[in-house]
């Protein structure tokens, strides 16, 4: 029998950037596939190709044995294709059938409310759903408004399910119950991508897995002949390393920046020293307290608990702006919205944060003059490569934007940084710059918390490497001969 | 926060309004867009059977055919003018301020009571004390507003449209009580005294409220473009995830913008009843404050740019009523004139934005 969905060899790129790279893919009825790699290894865009809602480069689609070209998702619904998202798209106020009525296909005819309650009973019923027709949305519980995405699916005739990390907002029983839906799905001769970075689920409701890394394919392999330890590495990976700028005893200046037991919403007790010359590399799977961390270091998450120091002073309940007069620059991991205003200029992006201060300006008024001659100087000096300062920081390369970031949170000379995914999204060139910059300023003596979730970024730069995991700091290593193995593991949320 | 509230904050394309960054082409897409209004315009005067032509000499004439038409334009200008440089400081902020209407309402009231309450004062001290007066009151009552929105957490647009009726039955309610003129037949103040009376310019009808109002401009245009204030409400109105990076607090914007509307808006009323009417009137305000909307969109929220645009209203709507007089065509074509402008200035402002 022919696959249910065969994907061959498809590329696609976003400007240098190889997102998919000659990536195959194959599901077949009454099978779950488990799809896994780190952020930005292409499972999305993997995944929008099928859904028809990016054109392929090259590659060919057949889906039931036929051609499959989706233009929209649209045309992936009507062949049989639903996708699950991680954020529902139901109305609130209605309820279960309406929802379900909603865009219902063959319009023009009357909508039959009583025959889809009926409808949805049985289907509830027959993939133990458990789901009242006329229950209102708003009172559902999150796990039980997915379910009525997957009735919506199963509704409406689909053959293959797409899962976008399902469980991610559920609690432990919901995500039980989920898995047993999935079997059932399977038994009744549905095929399932279930993407995931959780492995133990994994492990437990698929057949096989599709490792992707960088763009490629990574491996494959099915479930019964795999270990978590194998998984683990196979996500990892085991790339060509980049020159170790890191090697014996760092000079170790004082004490920079200094963390007790700090919590806040979705971050639990971390706590750890950095002294200047410093780099402390913070790995993990995205989603695990990474952005909680670096908001709550930077001032822009409210602190539950806990002590943090920059050099000798108390910064846990300062303002943004009084760690920044402390010595703390920032790189936040959302470059459009947080770390620059694409709308603006690069002048306007390069005093972001020090409008109030020379050479921009002072408490009351801003100094263009001495402002734009600096900014100026910064474009010269961090290669931004821009028309002028008067260009629109929207308008420029990924790479070049984050320049700007670069140059102005260190032309300020700071004592601590915090650097969330300072990479994301850039060329090799571009990133290269990015790990020499922190290489110099470690150099000079500050204290670097880089947190990314490429482990080689980590393991090229770092002096010690802490992983993430659920919020907390499943492990910390000094970075010699690191056990990437353990790493894997703690980075899936086993501890030590 | 409240379901409703959600719903309006939904449907307010406030992204939309609060530009910050640059703004190449939006003059000229403004210029179509008004254009297009005057266009469609004329089709309705044919289509009532009269001739365009004769109708827009009519307007012309109206606005500018003599220095009393020419004056009575710029006095109509002038609390657009004031008020759309309010509304404008709030939308660079991303804040949707629609309570003009209320605090020039209340503005009007704060400066009556004032040149009421010093009869006897010298001339300048009067109308100063007077304009300050209500200038507070029109900051009191968006304080208000500002308050709410902050604290409840209600989407500004509701509060600051319901604040609105709560200040005109409050002005009411003044002009019924202690306010207003005993055995008057209209619910209005008695006349006040003559030293507060905005003089007026040599040669011209018009009062120096529109000197004011020019110089409230460019202090706004100052305020945007010179101070970190202005560039931490231009930042937020981009992205309030930047603002909050760069360490504008937003509380500290949004009660920084809407006083300062407030205050503009106060000042508007204030300068309406003491050049214009000299003594409150019930609903002297009324329908101000959505052209204070207008005139701050069609000038694109930019202080410099909103002076022509309120002009541009004022003189239209003074010389619609000689349209009306001379060839029959009702002075509402007007209101459909500035309501496709707005339809046409939205469309182009969300064109450039694709």
């Amino acid at each position: 029998m022919p696959p249910l969905l065969e994907m061959l060899g498809i590329v696609r790129t976003f400007g240098a950037v190889r997102a998919n790279d000659n990536i195959n893919l194959t599901v077949q009825s009454g099978e779950i596939l488990g799809l896994l790699g780190e952020n930005g290894s292409g499972k999305s865009t993997l995944m929008k190709v099928l859904y028809g809602m990016l054109p392929p480069d090259s590659g060919d689609i057949r889906f039931r044995d036929a051609p499959l070209d989706a233009k929209s998702p649209f045309d992936a619904i009507k062949a049989g294709i639903a996708m699950i998202h991680q954020h529902f798209m139901l109305v609130e106020a209605m309820t279960v059938t309406e929802n379900i009525l909603l865009g219902w296909p063959g319009g023009g005819q009357v909508l039959k409310h009583k025959q889809m309650a009926e409808h949805i009973r049985q289907a509830s019923r027959r993939f133990g759903l458990d789901l009242d027709p006329d229950a209102r949305i708003s009172a559902l519980s999150l796990g039980r408004r997915q379910r009525v995405e997957i009735l919506k699916a199963i509704l409406r005739d689909a053959e293959l399910l797409i899962l976008d990390e399902p469980t991610s907002n559920l609690a432990p029983t919901e995500v039980r119950e989920l898995l047993d839906i999935m079997r059932r799905l399977r038994s009744e001769g549905k095929g399932i991508v279930f993407i995931s970075h959780k492995l133990p689920e994994v492990l437990d409701v698929c057949d096989r897995v599709v490792v992707l890394r960088a763009g490629k394919l990574a491996g494959e392999a099915a479930v019964a002949s795999i270990s978590r330890e194998q998984l683990a590495e196979m996500m990892v990976g085991r790339n060509v390393p980049m020159p170790r700028v890191t090697e014996g005893e760092h000079r170790r200046g004082a004490l920079r920046l200094s963390v007790r037991g700090l919590s806040a919403t979705g971050l639990s007790a971390i706590t750890f020293d950095l002294r200047g010359g410093e780099i402390l590399g913070i790995a993990g799977v995205d989603g695990n307290g990474q952005l909680e961390l670096a908001e709550a270091l930077a001032g822009l998450r409210p602190v539950t608990d806990g002590i943090v120091l920059i050099g000798d002073h108390d910064a846990t309940q300062a303002s943004v702006t009084a760690r920044v007069e402390m010595g703390l620059a920032y790189l936040p991991a959302d470059r459009s919205h947080t770390a620059l205003v694409k709308a603006m200029t690069v002048f306007d992006n390069l005093m972001l944060r020090d409008s109030r201060r020379p050479p921009y300006g002072t408490r009351a008024l801003l100094t263009p003059k001495t402002g734009v001659a600096r900014a100026r100087d910064l474009m010269a000096q961090y290669d931004i490569r821009a028309p002028g300062v008067d260009f629109v920081v929207g308008q420029l390369s990924g790479g070049n934007q984050q320049k700007v970031v670069i140059a102005r949170e260190l032309s300020r000379a700071p004592t601590a940084v915090v650097a969330h995914q300072a990479t994301w999204g850039l060329d090799p060139g571009a990133t290269r710059f990015v790990l020499d910059q922190m290489i110099a300023l470690r150099q000079q003596g500050a204290a670097i918390v880089y947190i990314s979730s490429e482990l080689e970024e980590i393991l090229s730069i770092s002096d010690r490497i802490a992983v993430m995991a659920g919020g907390a700091i499943a492990g910390v290593t000094p970075n010699r001969n690191v056990d990437l193995r353990q790493i894997g593991l703690w980075m899936s949320g086993r501890h030590a | 926060m409240s379901d409703p509230s959600r719903a309006v904050a939904a449907a307010f394309p406030a992204r939309l309004l609060a530009f910050s960054g640059r703004r190449q082409g939006l003059g000229v897409n403004i210029a179509l867009a008004l254009a297009l209004s005057i266009v469609c315009a004329a089709i309705l005067i044919a289509l009532a059977g009269r001739s365009p032509l004769a109708g827009f000499l009519a307007i012309l004439d109206g606005a500018f055919g003599s220095a009393h038409q020419i004056g009575a334009a710029l006095n109509r200008s002038t609390p657009y003018l004031l008020s759309g440089v309010g509304v404008a400081i709030c939308l660079r902020a991303g804040i949707i301020n629609l309570g003009a209407e209320g605090q020039i309402a209340l503005g009007g009231a704060g400066a009556a009571a004032a040149a009421l309450a010093i009869p006897n004062a010298p001339p300048v001290v009067a109308i100063v004390v007077a304009l300050a007066a209500g200038a507070l009151a029109g900051a009191a009552w968006s304080g208000v507003a500002a308050a709410i929105h902050l604290g409840r957490r209600v989407h500004e647009v509701l509060v600051t449209i319901l604040l609105n009726f709560i200040a005109l039955l409050l002005v009411q309610q003044l002009l019924a009580g202690w306010l207003g003129q005993v055995g008057a037949g209209f619910l209005q103040s008695p006349l006040m005294p003559r030293g507060a009376w905005l003089p007026k310019m040599p040669d011209f009808d018009a009062h120096i409220g529109i000197l004011i109002a020019v110089v409230a401009a460019l202090g706004a245009w100052f305020l945007i473009w010179r101070t970190p204030f202005g560039f931490g409400l231009r930042v937020a109105g981009a992205s309030r995830l930047a603002a909050a990076y760069a360490g504008f607090s937003r509380s500290q914007l949004t009660w920084g913008a809407m006083a300062l509307a407030g205050a503009l808006a106060g000042l508007a009323g204030g300068v309406e009843v003491l050049g214009i009417h000299r003594r409150l009137i019930e609903g002297f305000s009324l329908g101000f404050g959505f052209k204070a909307v207008t005139v701050a969109l069609l000038g694109a929220t930019e202080p410099l740019a909103i002076i022509p645009a309120a002009l541009f209203i004022g003189f239209l709507e003074t010389g619609s009523l000689a349209m009306q007089r001379q060839i029959g065509v009702p002075t509402a074509l007007v209101t459909v004139i500035e309501g496709l402008t707005m339809i046409f200035v939205l469309v182009a402002m969300a064109a450039r934005r694709k």
